[in-house]
């Protein structure tokens, strides 16, 4: 057999891409191996009875097992919605061409992670509490001038009292 | 070299990559050697339809091991190509990628401490607005007994001042002095009923003894 471990697929190929390159590689190199010749040779006692039949019954079996393979592919990618998946994957990807640093990952702990997803919730909140807080205190500076002057004016109003009183002793 | 159980690929395909290499191989495998007993089978009757056949049933299971045995190593070995690459180029996720619903964790990277601390402030933050609702209550109830405690004082004031109008309508100068000494004299006339009422109970008993 032969060397190639990797198929030469130009970089730029989705995973979508390289996923049918690579399965019709391993049936093509499948087929090559189990050649005519190898199947006419096992089958020799067979083979110099009925030469044309072997033949047929050759074609007729790589070909059945080529479909039921194409089929079982094809059901699996179907089933995994692969193709979509493929593609967003190479969009991912391809956004986060630039960094370098390894990503974040799952530390296995949910309650570590759970943390983070939470945090944009707490500052919103935490926000919407300032604001609020701040409202209230302003609201009630406003209230407490008013209590104030309101005092004020109670007292004047008592002396205003006691003097007429006094005048009509 | 530990096994990379791939499990942020399996977060995102919804399965994990060698599961899913181990059944399209179990699969595979199942079809060839379905295809194998059709073939045997296949020939087995063309030799029953040939008279005088001299090929056994057990010579040709003997080729169809032969011819499967062959296939099968180049089987698993195409095979093992094949899923080496799919897992190193398809169905992976570079270590320099981070799938979009984990942004959150790259945004927000809070320690546990940070958190109390966030969770903290808030409950800070919310007794805050509690105490201020409480005083702001306060302050408007003060408010309202101030108006009804005013209302009463103007209406007092306000009869005063209707007093002082009457009597500079009525030219009485000095009706101040003349209701002073009104209500002296007033005073004077109760202290004479008062002795009036004395002296007439002291007859009364008077009266009585005699």
């Amino acid at each position: 057999g032969d060397g190639g471990a990797v198929p030469a697929v130009p970089a730029a190929a989705g995973r979508a891409q390289v996923f049918s390159t690579v399965v019709d590689t391993f049936l093509e190199k499948l087929v090559t191996a189990g050649s005519y010749p190898r199947f006419a040779s096992c089958y020799r006692c067979f083979y110099k009875l009925q030469p044309q039949l072997t033949r047929s019954i050759y074609d007729q079996f790589i070909s059945q097992l080529q479909s039921s393979i194409k089929e079982e592919i094809q059901e699996v990618k179907n089933e995994g919605n692969l193709e979509g998946l493929f593609n967003s994957l190479d969009k991912i990807v391809e956004e986060a061409k630039d960094r370098e640093e390894p990503a974040w990952r799952p530390s296995g702990i949910p309650e570590e992670d759970v943390r983070s997803a939470l945090v944009p919730y707490l500052l919103k909140h935490r926000s919407y509490l300032r604001k609020v807080l701040r409202e209230k205190e302003e609201e009630n500076r406003k209230v407490a001038k008013s209590v104030l002057a309101g005092r004020d004016r109670i007292a004047e109003l008592q002396q205003l009292i006691q003097a007429r009183k006094q005048a009509w002793q | 070299m530990s096994v990379d159980p791939m499990a942020y690929e399996a977060q995102f395909f919804g399965f994990t990559p060698q599961t899913c290499m181990l059944r399209v191989y179990i699969a595979f495998q199942d079809y060839l050697f379905e295809m194998m007993l059709v073939v045997e089978g296949v020939i087995l009757k063309k030799l029953d339809a040939i008279p005088g056949c001299q090929i056994s049933p057990s010579q040709i299971r003997k080729c169809t091991e032969k011819f499967l045995l062959f296939m099968k190593d180049h089987f698993d070995k195409l095979f093992g190509r094949m899923e080496e690459v799919l897992l190193q180029l398809v169905l992976n996720i570079p270590r320099n990628v981070l799938l979009p619903e984990d942004k959150v964790h790259e945004q927000y990277p809070y320690s546990k401490e940070e958190f109390q601390a966030l969770q903290q402030e808030l409950q800070q933050l919310q007794q805050q607005c509690r105490a201020e609702t409480a005083a702001g209550e306060a302050l408007r109830a003060e408010l309202e007994e101030q108006k009804v405690v005013m209302g009463e004082l103007e209406k007092i004031l306000q009869w005063f001042n209707g007093l002082e109008n009457i009597c500079r309508e009525h030219g009485t100068g000095n009706f101040k002095e003349s209701f002073a000494f009104l209500t002296q004299n007033s005073k004077k006339l109760q202290d004479v009923l008062k002795d009036v009422v004395e002296k007439s109970k002291k007859m009364e008993q008077h009266e009585q003894l005699l």
